[in-house]
């Protein structure tokens, strides 16, 4: 597979996306298109079930839409294969989830090593780039716990910097703070926006929140699978 | 370790129970499979390596009819002929402190060539091919030339017996006793070799059995190349002998109960099949309890090949952990089978002498081979689901069930496609039995694969009906089988093939058994039976014993072997009484004209396992080596009898005696008058053999009660082996469960949290269990029903011929309904017992 251009746009072309539902279909995404530029940070929002996290798992190719396309670095991902997209995913994506879902049966710096392990990254560099960014997240003196004895806003910035810790060129979070408490989730947001920031990628999060959103450059509103005008 | 395995093994290694579970069901399935295989190969073993101590160096044996080779034949090779590596021997059966033991005649001088047993002492020598020995082992020599009775025999079976060098003692033969002397013991080197042989001077054991003047055979030494000496052998024997190869006869022997060690085999098969349906349910278990740590997995970048391999990986260290287990487990289990396997083959074919499992290389290679081959079949249709997950952790259990649910329609289709490959395989494999053991096993796997949605519609009939008698809880339960199918319907599948085989085993032995019993009813018309136990009767007695009053008339038996064409074959004569003819039951063809033919015309009858064997019928003839040589006989009638695997010749006495120089009679069947008392009659007899020759005397109920022990010994190691299955079903019914609660702990833990008390909760596990027992007994019993029928008319008529009649009781099929229901509620106790107990608000957190 060609190497990508550092410079990740990505662009969403009238993407649809269908689930069956017993004996009937239900849209999640009808027509979307968007279009984003390297470095920014963008918030999706929308109600439950607008379809943000549909799109973010097309946007990813974790999943695959019905029709239409999404071209990432100029490489179009829904043509590419399963195995492709996963190698894609693998090197460029990071993921930062609501639930967290980190391995329970890993340590803290084992749940970050396992990406770098992944990518063929050599255990130096990977203990190098571990210690870098549980500092970082300030879990240095955590790395050998588990994650069931950490506390939600730990687990997260586990999360974090297992999102991190391979470089990617595009962060999708999916409601990084809903399982948050207010002052848990600003902790979480701003050390995202300054990781983020740092590495120079770009970073979609999904949202209900307003408060969220109000961290990002500019805000998409997502209603019943469409694109809307924002609001405000 | 790689950090990715330590991710996915960490799963099991925290769930200790369902690992273990895992471990059992492959540990289980791989024990039961090596101990029947090390328990048969140390039998085979045993029996080749005293068949190679017996045989020694002989390339071919001489023999001949019912009476032996005339001693005139071995001295004519020898003296005439020049002749030297031929030596005469003469083999039967003694019994001492209530051992059978076996006796083998032979020409010290002679020997050399053959055999060469080795003293054990303070000078160990060679008794035989010793050309200078020593004091000891010329004195032990001497003894045996010179003393009659004195013998060797090997060390442990001198301890057993309780004798030392020098002792006296005497031992049982043809009903007479004879004295006896152990001159000397073999080396430890022949022990398991010549154990319960005793070896003595062909002049001793001519006395003993009964056979001055003759040899049981000639054992001669050819060259492969040197034909012309074999030319010259054959050339000058009497028309009664023939000459045969040695590795032929003791293959010819071996064979005979190779049927009964390919159904043991079998057997066993049957329990890793089960084996690999838990295996298979573990394994699946443990990949649908991760589905979303594979999610996550996956969303990181894991591939599809590599999610494939990471769990058929996992499933293979199981496989190598649970078989290596198995193999431990399985060389205990097989030392307690050898002693059931061995009994068995001695009660049906050959005595065979075995005391120590031998750890084959081959047994334990099929083992690992079978145990992970099975695991990694079993873990790659769950690594095949695994690696198809699409990586979105919102994978839900409805689209997992709803998954399974679709694919129903084309499980059952496979097995209906299983079913009608065996039904086809059974119709073109004419007689071979691998082929109809094949067909069975299809036959199970085309079922098994119908019965998850033949459950699934059981489930949604039967849950409302259980709401209204049972409440919320009932309902749930039942619902929840049918909705759980991912989980619950290998689980019920594996306990009903188990339960299945009992049903199966069960009817066939019971139709065998029953058929045997009505044989011996028609066949055991006289009142009481007299014989010598490997022996003939006195000659001189006979007169004398007919004579007691009450006895009305009398038949006589000859039992004996005859070498065919197609290897060894029983030849029973019968001098029948009047009332006998009634007891040999004709299976074709008119019965007056059929008793004609044998009595007046020299036809005989075949045995249906003799007629199905050799394909032979009414009308037909067959071969026999006679005492002026080879002639044809008719066949007049195809009769039924259960008293030889391997088929017999009924041929009467007259036809016997004209054919046959041997007068011998090796029991007799008595007839009283109507006012005749059975005991007294008997106690009569017994005054008038006392001090001439011990024999065994039985009423017409005791040798069918004992015939009926020795079939029912027979099935003991069968009834071992699928209550062993059954084992297995339920380590599986118990892992199903767990992973289940495991599964729903935190919908358990909501209906806890809304009100549910712990004695509904433990309830709603019990009904499940219990329904899954009821399932998995419901859909064992046509499938059980329908391997009796395989056994009886496929299985058993290609291995032995066996002809039988199919009866089905009730109560065994009612046993089965509640062992499945018994076996899954014991099954489900302690999941009971966990869900009652969970703490509700610890489960939601954990979840």
């Amino acid at each position: 597979m060609a190497a990508p251009s550092p410079t990740i746009q990505i662009r969403v072309k009238d993407l649809c996306r269908t689930y069956d539902e017993g004996d009937k279909q239900h849209a999640v995404l009808e027509h979307v298109n968007a279009e984003f530029v390297k470095g920014e940070t963008v918030a999706l929002r929308g109600r439950s079930g607008s379809g943000k996290s549909t799109l973010l798992n097309l946007i990813s190719g974790i999943d695959a839409p019905d029709q239409g396309e999404v071209n990432v670095a100029g490489l179009n991902i829904t043509k590419m294969s399963e195995r492709d997209r996963t190698l894609f995913r693998r090197e460029h994506i990071g993921f930062v989830y609501q639930a967290f879902n980190l391995v329970s049966t890993l340590s803290v710096s084992d749940n970050v090593r396992l990406v770098l392990e992944l990518n063929g990254v050599n255990d130096p560099e990977a203990s190098n780039r571990i210690a870098e960014l549980l500092e970082a997240v300030e879990l240095a003196d955590r790395a050998e716990s588990f994650p069931d004895v950490l506390s939600g806003g730990e687990q997260q910035r586990v999360a974090i910097a297992r999102a991190l810790v391979h470089r990617p060129s595009l962060l999708l979070a999916d409601e990084p703070t809903g399982n948050l408490d207010d002052k848990t989730a600003q902790g979480v947001l701003q050390l995202l926006d300054r990781l983020v920031g740092q590495t120079g990628g770009t970073m979609i999060i999904a949202t209900h929140s307003a408060a969220v959103a109000s961290y990002c450059d500019r805000v998409l509103e997502l209603h019943n699978g469409a694109l809307v005008p924002p609001t405000t | 370790m790689p950090v990715l395995f330590r991710a996915s093994f960490g799963y099991l290694l925290r769930h200790p129970w369902q690992l273990t579970l895992a471990l059992l069901g492959i540990c289980i399935g791989v024990a039961v499979m090596v101990a029947v295989d090390l328990a048969n190969e140390s039998s085979r073993r045993a029996f080749l390596l005293s068949m190679d101590a017996i045989n020694g160096e002989a390339t071919h044996q001489i023999i001949a009819g019912p009476t032996g080779v005339d001693e005139s034949v071995y001295a004519n090779l020898r003296v005439e002929h020049g002749v030297r590596s031929v030596a005469p021997i003469v083999a039967g059966y003694v019994r001492y402190a209530d051992t059978t033991l076996q006796v083998l005649g032979v020409d010290l001088f002679a020997e050399r060539e053959f055999r060469n047993f080795s003293l054990s002492g303070r000078n160990e020598n060679s008794v035989v091919g010793s050309r200078t020995g020593d004091g000891s082992a010329i004195d032990v020599i001497s003894s045996i030339l010179t003393i009659p009775g004195a013998l060797l025999t090997s060390e442990r079976t001198a301890q057993t017996l309780g004798l030392e060098s020098g002792d006296e003692f005497r031992v049982v033969a043809s009903g007479r006793e004879q004295d006896a002397v152990l001159a000397g013991t073999f080396s430890q080197e022949e022990q398991g070799r010549l154990d319960n042989l005793l070896v003595t001077d062909i002049a001793s054991a001519q006395q003993w059995l009964g056979m001055l003047g003759k040899l049981s055979r000639i054992d001669v030494r050819i060259r492969a190349d040197d034909t012309a000496l074999l030319q010259r052998i054959e050339a000058v024997l009497p028309p009664d002998t023939q000459m045969l190869s040695a590795a032929g006869r003791t293959q010819t022997t071996m064979d005979m109960s190779n049927a009964f060690l390919t159904n043991l085999s079998a057997m066993s098969l049957l329990a890793l099949l089960v084996g690999v349906f838990l295996i298979y349910n573990s394994v699946a278990f443990a990949v649908l309890q991760r589905r979303g740590l594979i999610g996550v997995l996956r969303a990181l970048g894991l591939t599809r090949g590599q999610t494939f391999a990471l769990i058929l990986l996992e499933g293979i260290m199981l496989g190598v952990v649970g078989s290596v287990l198995g193999l431990v487990v399985g060389v205990w289990l097989g030392e307690q089978l050898l002693y059931l396997v061995a009994r068995t083959i001695s009660d049906l074919y050959f005595v065979v002498q075995v005391t120590d499992v031998s750890l084959e290389t081959g047994s334990v290679v099929k083992g690992l081979m079978a145990g992970i081959g099975a695991t990694m079949i079993a873990a790659a249709v769950p690594a095949i689901e695994a690696s198809s997950f699409q990586p979105r952790l919102a994978l839900t259990r409805s689209v997992l069930e709803r998954r399974a649910g679709r694919s129903l329609p084309i499980v059952a289709g496979l097995g209906l496609f299983a079913a009608s490959a065996a039904v086809f395989l059974l119709m073109i494999s004419g007689d071979n039995l691998v082929a109809g053991l094949v067909a069975l096993f299809l036959l199970i796997l085309g079922f098994s694969l119908v019965i998850p949605i033949a459950v699934r519609s059981c489930s949604r009939v039967l849950a409302p009906l259980a709401g209204r008698l049972v409440g919320t809880s009932g309902r749930l339960a039942i619902s929840g089988v049918g909705a759980s199918l991912s989980r619950t319907g290998v689980a019920i599948v594996a306990l009903a093939v188990a339960v299945s085989a009992t049903v199966g085993v069960s009817v066939m032995v019971d139709s065998f058994r029953g058929s045997v019993s009505e044989w011996l009813g028609n066949t055991l018309q006289s009142d009481i039976y007299v014989g010598v136990p490997r022996g003939a009767m006195d000659p001189d007695l006979l007169p004398d014993l007919v004579a007691v009053p009450g006895i009305e008339s009398y038949s006589t038996s000859r039992r004996t072997w005859l070498e065919t064409e197609q290897g060894r074959v029983r030849l029973v004569v019968l001098r029948m009484a009047p009332g006998s003819y009634a007891g040999t039951s004709i299976r074709n063809g008119d019965e007056e004209d059929v008793w004609r033919q044998f009595d007046e015309e020299g036809a005989v009858l075949v045995s249906d396992p003799y007629a199905y064997r050799n394909n032979v019928g009414r009308g037909d003839t067959i071969s026999l080596r006679t005492s002026g040589g080879d002639r044809a006989f008719h066949i007049a009638a195809v009769y039924q009898s259960y008293d030889s695997n391997d088929g017999a010749i009924l041929m009467s006495r007259e036809t016997y005696d004209v054919f046959f120089d041997d007068p011998t009679i090796n029991s007799i069947g008595i007839y009283l008058g109507e006012n005749a008392d059975a005991d007294r009659v008997m106690d009569q007899l017994r005054q008038v053999s006392a001090g001439r020759q011990a024999l065994i005397m039985s009423s017409n109920a005791r040798i069918r009660e004992m015939s009926l022990n020795i079939f029912d010994r027979t099935f003991v190691i069968t009834d071992v082996l699928y209550w062993l299955a059954v084992g297995v079903a339920v380590i599986g019914i118990l892992g199903a469960m767990l992973a289940l609660q495991l599964e729903k702990a935190r919908e358990l833990a909501v209906l806890r949290a809304i009100g549910m008390t712990p004695g509904q909760m433990g309830g709603l596990v019990t009904i499940q269990t219990g329904f899954i027992g009821l399932l998995s007994g419901i859909a064992a019993l046509p499938l059980g029903l329908l391997m009796a029928w395989v056994l009886i008319e496929v299985i058993n008529r290609r291995a032995f011929g066996w002809q039988i009649d199919m009866s089905i009781d009730l109560g065994v099929l009612l046993t089965a309904l509640m062992l499945a229901i018994g076996a899954a509620l014991i099954a489900g106790i302690y999941p009971a017992y966990r869900a009652a107990s969970a703490r509700p608000a610890l489960a939601m957190r954990e979840e």
